[in-house]
């Protein structure tokens, strides 16, 4: 009993002393004259671009050197919380991403941990105006955009030709025309055109983007209430569920599972949806893409709209501003060749419009019937407009989640709105 | 219908019963043993067969995640936390009740309201302490904050009432000192209850994730929950993938538990072994 108490103790020592000897790097890499230090999440998309980026500065600046730290979004938010309010900014990396929907809100409650870019030659006018304006706050540029959140409606073009329609029939069309006829397919093949969580934003939001709409007014009040844009948005939402042309689901992975098992013959989602889309090889050369819908009569009304996306911000606290802005303008906001490499590899689809004459990118896409997919979605990605976010932008969507949640069991929509107001009134202590 | 007859009934009853009980408990592990050998497709298309992915998908885990370091560092946590919490914390029970005064009394008041304080509250000012003393990115940052719980030291302390008073009587007049009967008298007597503590201490350490993930901030010390937790944050999610993680992470908390399975009940109920 003793030997093993004693080596008890001795083993207790020796991982205490093992853990002391650790070196406390922190997450700043700061005083090494070359060396970012870099947290972003996902190591097929993000973390790959960054590496190609490393790359690709490599050649300008030889000594260049990165580390990427693999962290999700929300756990990055939650680091980003605790550093500010502990004000210990010495453990933040020098670059980090940031959602776009997540931007404002990041900016306006913890405007220390943010080095403001505008005066540093970041070539700003050649990314959409929609994408800079989610990192752009009074005025002032925060962050460098990168991942692109536009929108597409891709479609099961065998499912619309045995009910006799072709992509052109659904390209520059209006709601009215898709709910006519994604009512026709729904009764020639039984397939529903579209899927979606149950209570899910994402199809709202990205109606009311299309429309240049927001929950908010431009000085950041809730504007819900007799706010034209989100009760036709919902018009065409209880219209798609009521009708059976969109299926709802419970999760994720059901909502994947709607169109990797043919139950759904379309998508409407960010253009990264096509990621999971082109994981079912059996339905090779069966997709299609194209613009939405738009709302008929409706001033600013697009065929264009986003959601998601994510920028790069550099830490205020970061001993190497200059190297860090330098190395995102070079190559985020700067370099083909880097967009190029990460296409293919990865699906990266670049916001910075240049990127979009490359042949690289003018090369048709097997998977989607030879068109040029990559092309059309940077174009697309110009024409998006932009749409106030503001600090209570997920607020207002959980809000508006159980309005219309409300709505599609038969309540009120005006009743409903005026509760999701007030809800999300009491969440803002206004 | 005779008397043997019914009891068969009733026991064929009370097996079926409880086949379907434990098959219903047993489907989620099959389900994510299954899944870590199938494809992201065919996992969504509801698939119940084992497939033949098993190899990519622990070749994707090996080249693409660093899962060996991720073990390795949740082992060294949770083995390091556990040992530390078990030689501190059965301490500070033993002399709860041992050496009993009023002070203790209040003592214990204090650290039952300390078990009331949810871990969110403290983690900001303990985030700012850890990186005031440098800590940020230590292994000793992630271990102590919870080498000394409430609820062990409680535990300890419940199960020290059952430990006979006349051992250490005996054991002074025999002219031990008071360590000595702490290591020489009680832990041997009080297994059972060191076997419930470790458990309970090293599945949660093990499984531990938001303080390793807000204090450790590069991709060496990531530790499994952490790994997991990547896994899932990105655009596409591979399926297979995750569940193969989540197989293997699972597996140190499982084999810990059986080997202690009869001792954890035992010290639960709070059992002296004589």
């Amino acid at each position: 009993m003793k030997k093993f108490i004693a080596a008890t103790l001795v083993l207790a020592l020796v991982f205490a002393l093992a853990a002391c000897d650790t070196p406390a790097t922190g997450g700043d890499a700061g005083d090494a004259g070359s060396k970012l230090t870099v947290w972003c999440w996902d190591p097929a998309f993000n973390l790959f671009a960054m590496e190609e980026a490393a790359k690709v500065y490599k050649q300008i600046n030889p000594g260049f050197e990165l580390d990427i730290v693999e962290i999700g979004w929300d756990d990055l938010q939650t680091n980003l919380i605790t550093i500010a309010m502990s004000g210990q900014l010495q453990a933040l990396p020098d670059i980090f991403l940031v959602q776009n929907n997540a931007f404002q809100k990041n900016v306006m409650n913890y405007p220390e941990l943010f080095a403001d870019l505008t005066d540093f030659s970041v070539p700003y006018h050649q990314f959409g105006p929609s994408v800079v304006a989610y990192s752009t706050i009074g005025g002032r540029n925060f962050g460098v955009p990168f991942d692109n959140g536009a929108a597409v409606a891709a479609y099961r073009l065998d499912i619309l030709e045995e009910a006799g329609y072709t992509l052109e029939d659904f390209t520059d069309i209006t709601w009215d025309t898709y709910i006519e006829q994604a009512k026709d397919i729904l009764a020639k093949t039984g397939k529903p055109l579209l899927s979606g969580g149950a209570g899910d934003m994402d199809l709202i939001c990205i109606l009311l983007q299309s429309m240049g709409a927001s929950f908010f007014d431009a000085d950041g009040n809730p504007d819900i209430v007799g706010n034209e844009y989100i009760s036709l948005a919902f018009d065409v939402y209880v219209q798609l569920v009521s009708n059976g042309l969109m299926v709802e689901v419970n999760s994720w992975d059901e909502y994947i599972g709607t169109f990797n098992n043919g139950i759904v013959a379309g998508v409407i989602n960010g253009c990264w949806i096509l990621g999971s889309v082109q994981q079912a090889d059996d339905q090779f050369g069966l997709w299609g893409i194209t613009n939405l819908p738009k709302f008929s009569n409706v001033s600013g009304a697009t065929h264009y709209s986003a959601n998601g996306g994510s920028s790069w911000a550099v830490a205020s606290s970061s001993s190497n501003v200059d190297l860090a802005v330098d190395f995102l303008t070079q190559t985020f906001g700067g370099s083909i060749e880097f967009y190029e490499n990460i296409l293919f590899a990865a699906g990266a689809l670049a916001n910075w419009l240049p990127a979009g004459e490359s042949d690289v990118y003018n090369e048709p896409q097997p998977f989607f019937r030879d068109v040029p997919i990559y092309a059309l979605i940077t174009e697309f990605a110009g024409l998006i407009p932009s749409n106030y976010t503001g600090v209570y932008y997920y607020e207002a969507r959980d809000a508006i989640g159980n309005a219309i949640v409300l709505v599609l069991a038969g309540a009120d929509k005006d009743e409903a709105l005026k509760d999701a107001e007030d809800t999300l009134r009491f969440w803002m202590m206004q | 219908m005779s008397h043997a007859a019914k009891r068969r009934i009733g026991t064929a009853f009370r097996y079926t019963f409880l086949s379907a009980v434990s098959l219903l408990s047993i489907f989620p592990l099959y389900w994510m043993a299954v899944a870590s050998t199938n494809r992201t497709v065919d996992i969504l298309r509801g698939t119940l067969i084992p497939g033949t992915e098993f190899l990519n998908n622990l070749r994707f885990l090996l080249e693409g995640q660093n899962i060996t370091g991720a073990m390795r560092n949740s082992f060294v946590n949770a083995a390091s936390t556990t040992l530390a919490a078990l030689v501190i914390c059965s301490l500070a029970g033993y002399g709860f009740e041992v050496y009993h005064t009023k002070n203790n009394d209040r003592m214990k008041i204090v650290l039952l309201t300390a078990m009331m304080i949810p871990f969110a509250t403290t983690m900001i000012p303990l985030f700012r302490m850890f990186a005031q003393m440098g800590l940020l990115n230590a292994t000793l940052a992630v271990i102590l904050p919870s080498i000394s719980t409430p609820f062990l030291i409680m535990l300890f302390r419940q199960s020290t009432r059952s430990f006979p008073h006349d051992i250490i009587e005996a054991a002074r007049l025999d002219g031990l000192n008071e360590i000595s009967i702490f290591f020489r008298m009680f832990i041997p007597t009080m297994r059972p209850t060191y076997a419930a503590a470790m458990t309970i201490t090293f599945m949660g350490a093990w499984n531990n994730f938001l303080w390793p993930r807000v204090i450790i901030m590069n991709n060496e010390m990531m530790t499994m929950p952490m790994l997991v937790a990547n896994l899932t944050a990105g655009y596409v999610t591979n399926y297979g993938v995750l569940m193969l993680a989540v197989l293997l992470s699972t597996i140190p908390t499982v084999i810990v538990f059986f080997l202690l399975q009869k001792s954890f009940a035992e010290g639960i109920t709070g059992a002296v072994k004589g």
